[in-house]
């Protein structure tokens, strides 16, 4: 291949794979997300080929193969162009209908189309789907537009351009000044202004500087990063690459978790073929920039996404996290000045560089500039990966988006940010995705995790889930996190197995207060969020597990027990056959009993009973 | 001669050297910062973050630990306002639950103030601290035994579990260890912990007590090393 020695090659290349391109009269979008790969996204496509070979369509239909559209309850997802058409839940055996009837004939196959939960219509194009038109994806939409194997895809769609812009007309100072006038803070969790930490890295002394991007992405439900860095790694590539010019550093790494095989091989792809057309390497483009990426595994730590002890992995180290009391910015991986940034923060930067500082502050709220991708999961309509601007309600992202609870019951709270963050309760839903505000709140918009919970989920339970996920991750470096974290899960555990005293909940926010103010790190620093959250906004939840032995919401299972409502009940038996432990008993016919003394309160019972006529106390 | 900055402990000047940090800038001033990890003279590594203060900056007050921060010229720290005494006690109070069957561990949280122990006692034997780790690597340059797994599962191991070959068996890592001396009613049996408080009735004022060096007696070796019988190491 040839290399892209100059802005105008650049630009030449681009113009050859447009026109290249124009003898396709359709284009077939295709996901091949991890999410539509586990249902079967990878037959569907080769189905499609197959079926488009057969009927003589290969020269006249492109086939793309994207990374993740963010619908993936949906998927495996088609959109065809032109038209826009979205088609859902695929099979395989699906392809030949599709290519005969919708590529030959422009028929729509109604079935497999999508339909709204809320209205239960079926919907033609993405555009008109309300999970999709309430959003402002600016970096997800452009997953659609590439394959992210092929490094073509992303030059065709003016990919490298600001690279090229960035190299040929802004100097280092100028980068930094666009990226701090755009307002763009990290999206990692804590919110830093990147252009304050660009600034630091570039004034820092010393030749030898880093970039870093963390892709070591643990939270539960958290897959942005993810999706980001597998469906366009170019993006994240270049948006390093102009960060690297700005701070004056030649060698990056990309710290991608090894539990993202697709993650870690479209990345290895994308940099190698970034580095046969010379994109990486030295004399970028014909200037003085030289750089080059190499990626690094990590071995699934949580605490490993913590800058210092991702930079303590990457040097071959134990992953533990060191006092930050100098910035890693000045004083990072082998102790050089090192900008470490998230994948979608690198990501915001190519859009800013292309469109101007100006355009991106236009977007967002006072404090919290541009878009953020979010995780939407829990009891709710739509999940998937969806983007807002900034400043949006955390009522528009679970009802408008997210269509509102999946049960048709209240929504009761919305857990954000993963295990650093909060439970924020339904009269909190005004409150704007917006870094500081969210953390005024009690909670934070962390790497974008929501996960929305209903009725019956016990909030003691939700403190209890963190902690165990946080206990188990914690390096066990500090006391505070170490113990501070243990001791808070021990009071929890307390209370969920009806063993609480009321003074345990003035220690526990105490201890909670000791483990924020005291830790090492960030994820001690943050580790007491879901407990000090829950237990601010759902106090009487806590008080009735501790004065009355009662799970409100029928989740602890030492405190509830199941009985059978005999005026709903018409003893059909299924609870009888169903109970895995023999605890329920009774003639044919009869209303059954449980033996409380058997019963294992698994609530199989309660799921097969048709009547709701097993009850829980 | 070394480079001096000023920096502002407790509303005290001092000059120190470039380079220290404001723990030992502060011991050698007579500020008696309580700590329990710190080894003289070997790298911290802010476990057991007894030695928190609050750093001032732009108005602001962090709360960091005092081994791992270095002096710098106009550094205003507080050692002992309420907030820290608050935090300390909490920290201590974690610490002595989870050992009590040390000597080192009951006196600091004595000195930390802890007048009772509101969790469950659990008598372990380590608190990972990492004395005999960081005297080990640090100073005698061998790696015979190191930290292992993650959490609550982390421990102090020679590798694989086995007796290193490395190990001279010089008797610095128990030497330093503070878990080897026993309370002075003698060790505490499972069921029969307890917050040992022999060491109050020899003090004065137990409150002004972290505020300024008064030459403790207590848990020698893991306090002030300014004491006349300050620890010297193997010959002790």
């Amino acid at each position: 291949m040839n290399k892209i020695h100059s802005l105008d090659r650049l630009r030449n290349f681009r113009q050859g794979i447009i026109d290249q391109r124009k003898k396709f009269a359709a284009t077939m979008i295709i996901c091949g997300g991890t999410g539509c790969q586990a249902s079967r996204s990878k037959d569907v496509i080769e189905a499609i080929q197959n079926e488009l070979a057969s009927q003589g369509l290969t020269e006249k239909v492109h086939v793309r193969a994207t990374g993740c559209h963010g619908f993936c309850e949906q998927g495996p997802i088609l959109v065809i162009e032109p038209g826009n058409i979205f088609y859902c839940h695929l099979t395989p055996e699906d392809a030949q209908e599709i290519v005969s009837k919708t590529i030959q004939k422009n028929e729509i196959i109604e079935r497999l189309q999508y339909k709204d939960p809320v209205s239960g219509n079926r919907i033609l194009t993405e555009a008109e789907i309300p999970f999709y038109r309430a959003q402002n994806r600016l970096l997800l939409s452009m997953n659609r537009l590439v394959n992210p194997g092929d490094i073509e895809d992303y030059i065709a769609i003016g990919g490298y351009s600001a690279l090229g812009k960035t190299l040929a007309e802004l100097s280092p100072d100028a980068v930094i000044q666009e990226i701090t006038a755009a307002g763009l803070r990290g999206r990692g969790g804590g919110g830093f202004p990147t252009g304050k930490k660009w600034t630091e890295t570039r004034n820092a002394d010393g030749d030898e500087k880093y970039v870093i991007c963390n892709a070591d992405e643990g939270d539960p439900g958290a897959y942005m990063d993810r999706c980001v860095l597998e469906g366009n790694p170019h993006l994240v590539i270049e948006g390093m690459m102009i960060g690297a010019w700005a701070v004056g550093a030649f060698k990056g790494y990309i710290y991608v978790r090894n539990e993202y095989p697709l993650a870690v091989k479209n990345t290895r792809i994308a940099i190698q073929q970034a580095r046969d057309l010379g994109i990486l390497g030295e004399n970028i483009f014909g200037s003085s920039f030289s750089f080059d990426i190499e990626i690094a595994r990590g071995g699934g730590a949580f605490v490993c996404g913590e800058s210092t002890a991702l930079m303590a992995s990457i040097e071959g180290k134990v992953g533990e996290p060191r006092a930050k009391d100098v910035h890693t910015a000045v004083d990072g991986l082998w102790h050089k000045p090192t900008t470490l940034n998230n994948v979608e923060t690198w990501a915001n930067v190519p859009a800013i560089i292309h469109n101007g500082s100006a355009w991106f502050a236009a977007m967002g709220s006072k404090g919290s500039k541009g878009t953020k991708i979010l995780a939407l999961t829990g009891h709710i309509k739509n999940t998937g990966l969806v983007e807002v601007e900034m400043g949006t309600t955390l009522n528009s992202v679970v009802f408008d988006i997210g269509g509102g609870s999946s049960d048709g019951k209240a929504v009761k709270a919305v857990q954000t940010g993963g295990p650093s963050g909060g439970c924020l309760p339904v009269d909190k839903f005004h409150l704007p995705v917006d870094f500081d505000e969210l953390y005024a709140a009690g909670s934070m918009i962390g790497s974008g995790g929501f996960v929305v919970m209903g009725q019956n989920t016990c909030m003691v339970d939700v403190a209890k889930y963190f902690l165990t996920f946080l206990q188990d991750e914690s390096c066990g470096k500090c006391v505070p996190c170490r113990l501070g974290i243990d001791r808070m899960l021990e009071i929890v555990t307390d209370i969920t197995e009806g063993r609480g005293k009321p003074e345990q909940l003035d220690l526990l926010e105490e201890l909670g207060a000791t483990t924020s103010e005291t830790s090492l790190c960030g994820l001690g620093k943050t580790a007491a969020n879901p407990a000090l959250s829950t237990l601010r906004y759902f106090r009487e939840e806590y008080e009735a597990h501790i004065h009355n032995k009662k799970c409100p919401a029928g989740m602890c299972q030492a405190l509830i027990t199941y009985q059978i409502d005999s005026e709903t009940c018409t003893a059909c038996g299924a609870c009888m056959t169903a109970c895995p432990y023999k605890a329920i008993t009774g003639e044919k016919k009869q209303i059954p009993t449980i033996q409380l003394e058997l019963c294992q309160k698994c609530g199989i019972c309660r799921s097969e009973c048709k009547f709701e006529s097993i009850q829980v106390n | 001669m070394t480079e001096k900055v000023s920096v502002t402990i407790d509303g005290a000047i001092i000059r120190a050297p470039k380079g220290l940090s404001i723990l030992d800038a502060a011991l050698d001033h007579g500020i008696c910062i309580p700590h329990l990890c710190r080894v003289p003279a070997i790298s911290d590594l802010g476990a057991c973050r007894l030695c928190i203060v609050e750093h001032i900056q732009n108005g602001r007050s962090k709360v960091t630990t005092s081994c791992t921060l270095v002096v710098k010229e106009g550094m205003v720290i507080h050692s002992n306002t309420e907030k820290i005494k608050r935090l300390r006690r909490n920290i201590a109070e974690l610490l002595v639950a989870e050992a009590p069957n040390s000597r080192a561990v009951q006196d600091v949280a004595m000195r930390c103030g802890v007048k009772e122990v509101r969790y469950p006692f659990r008598n372990n034997n380590c608190i990972l601290c990492g004395r005999c780790v960081r005297i080990c690597t640090g100073r005698l340059g061998e790696k015979a035994i190191g930290f292992v797994g993650r959490g609550m599962d982390r421990r102090v191991v020679a590798p694989f579990d086995l007796k290193s070959k490395l190990c001279r068996e010089c008797g610095w890592c128990s030497d330093l260890c503070p878990m080897t001396m026993t309370p002075c009613g003698g060790p505490m049996h499972k069921g029969q912990e307890r917050l040992c408080t022999n060491c109050e009735s020899k003090q004065t004022s137990l409150d002004q007590m972290t505020g300024y060096c008064v030459a403790c007696y207590f848990g020698k070796g893991f306090q002030c090393e300014r004491h006349p019988e300050r620890f010297t190491g193997i010959e002790e």
